[in-house]
């Protein structure tokens, strides 16, 4: 999977490609619209992160090039600008998504990882990690391609580490992305374990091998004892 | 006041004071011609009737069509002495002529006879109702009066308006004017030199408060936006440390907290960002709202994360609410209303919500009242609260300012009760 970061800010640059390359993907880079526009008119991308403010140039008019000369390869914006007119606008010239900055990067490597799956067929969207599987689409979660029954939260929760393996995420993150924007960091987190105890147990009486871990009390993260 | 009623008002005050002089010098003046020509007559008369008693001939008879009438009688040295020789003065005398009782004026002389004594002579002449002129003049001058006022004051309002149609344009304007929306335009053409400068002022002015407002937002935006790389740049690198390093369990509290930290200046900028958005008057996309269903939905949710506090919540009353508005500002509005009732609960309080069929009410147990002219100041809080933001009710006042809609704030037996009225028209 080949992979083009268009950031001019170097200091980010390092550290997505450090991640990227680190996911096994192969990374390159482009600092600026030029070098950025020649190295798409000479090479194919599976997925193309572009910021749209770029010192000589709109990315925005990049996107517009891609797409007047028909290439294929998914596009995801990376911008400071995170009011809903800049998304729509983003998403109206073919970007495939938009993620405004600060992300977290489990949550960029997610989003590489789901628009590169949406070219793939129906049955390839499933998100897999050692015997478990979710079907995005379907709301399905299967052990060894035994279907379990999760509640709405479990099933959310489930989807976010699922698309993150291996992160450490922050249990404040974790509430922010399942219960919505309104979470405190002075608010207690019983609700949090309440519902990650149940889909534990759910897991490993179930027979899942990967699991999610605690990380300290400050956190936790999914991993598969097999895979690594 | 307004300008043309104090104008009218002082000009009624002016003309009624002017008239009052004018009428009591009119009369004064007028009294005194009269009298002067009685008196001239009086001494003509008495001149004629003092020769006839010198001459020793037979006195004229009183009553011969002139109304005039005299008496003449002797009086002694003494009261000589004491009286002025000529005297005038006004008195009522009976006239026999007309058989009745009438104001006249009369003139006394004392003068010394052909025997040697003094004699007085009293002649009186009818002069005119002093109190019948007074009344006239009183009723004509208040009938001037009235006219002058009529004319004075209809001729002021149409001069006035006709004039200080410029101003009121002016005024019109300046009411329709708001500093985040553009400017409208303004005609500075009246072909009056004050006006025309005082419009000109007024929409350069505008103009200016304009450009600083843009400005001030576009800076607010910018470093907001700024902000976000080095942010995530900070992030990134927090995140690798954790996810690829081994650390202690204290090395990593540090850099959670230190994302904590930094998560809490992503939101506050966030926040900061929607409210500037708000306050430049862009409004996303509007659709129909459930206001019953947002209200259950969001409700649930705080139930969920403070079930700890083990708050009783209701809904009360519920009727049928649908507001058009944007879906993500609808759910800002409702989440930071009841995330405020549920924060500010203490442990097992009770919350209930009322939804009319244009407003929503929600209320919580408390203690004392909030100072209700601060508590929708952007970061003000109550009592200090870490992790708080204290933007949540100022961002629900900002949605409330964008679609019209009115927030309140009362405390009564007990409750905090926050309430918002949406329009009319929906």
């Amino acid at each position: 999977m080949k992979i083009l970061l268009v950031e001019d800010e170097s200091s980010l640059r390092e550290i997505i490609r450090r991640e990227l390359t680190g996911e096994r993907y192969v990374v390159e880079t482009a600092s600026d619209f030029r070098t950025a526009l020649n190295k798409c008119d000479d090479y194919t991308y599976d997925c193309i992160l572009l910021d749209i403010t770029l010192p000589d140039g709109n990315g925005l008019k990049l996107l517009e090039h891609l797409r007047a000369t028909g290439r294929s390869g998914r596009v995801i914006i990376i911008s400071a600008r995170d009011s809903v007119e800049d998304k729509v606008k983003g998403l109206e010239l073919g970007a495939d998504d938009y993620l405004p900055k600060p992300f977290h990067m489990a949550e960029l490597s997610a989003r590489i990882r789901s628009v590169i799956r949406r070219g793939h067929p129906e049955g390839g969207r499933e998100l897999k990690l050692g015997n478990l599987s979710l079907f995005p689409e379907r709301f399905e979660v299967r052990v060894d391609g035994r279907p379990i029954e999760l509640l709405r939260k479990e099933y959310d929760i489930l989807h976010y580490f699922i698309s993150r393996p291996g992160h450490v995420v922050d249990k404040e993150t974790l509430a922010e992305a399942v219960w919505g924007d309104h979470i405190d960091q002075s608010d207690n987190f019983f609700f949090v374990y309440a519902q990650m105890k149940n889909l534990r147990r759910k897991l490993r009486e179930a027979g899942a091998s990967p699991e999610i871990r605690s990380v300290y009390g400050f956190g936790y993260k999914m991993v598969d004892e097999k895979t690594e | 006041m307004k300008l043309i009623y104090r104008i009218t008002l002082r000009l009624s005050l002016i003309t009624a004071l002017l008239l009052a002089v004018w009428s009591a010098f009119f009369y004064f003046t007028i009294m005194r011609e009269i009298n002067d020509e009685t008196d001239d007559a009086l001494s003509d008369y008495a001149e004629k009737l003092i020769i006839c008693s010198l001459a020793g001939r037979t006195m004229p008879v009183p009553g011969d069509g002139t109304n005039n009438t005299y008496s003449i009688q002797a009086v002694s040295d003494e009261y000589a002495e004491q009286h002025p020789r000529i005297a005038y003065s006004d008195a009522d005398v009976y006239i026999p002529g007309k058989d009745e009782t009438e104001p006249a004026r009369i003139l006394k002389i004392i003068f010394r006879g052909s025997g040697g004594g003094f004699w007085e002579l009293t002649v009186a002449t009818p002069t005119i109702e002093k109190d019948d002129l007074l009344t006239a003049i009183a009723f004509w001058i208040a009938a001037l009066y009235l006219l002058l006022l009529l004319t004075v004051v209809g001729t002021t309002v149409w001069i006035f308006h006709r004039s200080m149609r410029p101003l009121y344009a002016l005024l019109e304007w300046l009411d329709a004017y708001e500093v985040s929306k553009p400017v409208p335009p303004l005609s500075a053409q009246s072909g009056v030199t004050e006006f025309d400068r005082l419009s000109d002022a007024a929409l350069r002015a505008a103009k200016r408060s304009e450009k600083l407002y843009q400005q001030q937002q576009q800076f607010l935006g910018n470093a907001s936006h700024e902000m976000q790389t080095p942010l995530a740049i900070c992030r990134g690198r927090l995140e690798w440390l954790v996810d690829r390093t081994e650390l202690s369990e204290e090395q990593l509290g540090e850099i959670f907290r230190a994302q904590r930290a930094i998560d809490r200046i992503v939101k506050l900028n966030r926040t900061l960002l929607l409210l500037s958005r708000l306050d430049c008057g862009q409004l996303p996309e509007s659709e129909e709202i459930d206001m019953s269903a947002l209200v259950q939905e969001q409700a649930s949710i705080f139930e969920e994360i403070y079930a700890h506090k083990e708050i009783r919540w209701q809904i009360v009353r519920q009727q049928p609410l649908t507001v058009t508005m944007n879906r993500s500002l609808a759910e800002t509005l409702v989440g930071n209303l009841l995330k405020n009732a549920w924060v500010h609960s203490s442990q097992g309080g009770n919350i209930s919500i009322g939804i009319e069929s244009d407003s929503l009410t929600v209320s919580n147990d408390g203690s004392e009242p909030l100072d209700s002219e601060r508590i929708f100041e952007r970061f003000y809080q109550g009592q200090s609260r870490e992790g708080s933001s204290g933007l949540g009710l100022s961002l629900v006042e900002a949605v409330c300012r964008s679609y019209d809609f009115s927030v309140s704030y009362r405390f009564e037996n007990h409750k905090h009760a926050f309430t918002i009225q949406f329009s009319p028209h929906i």
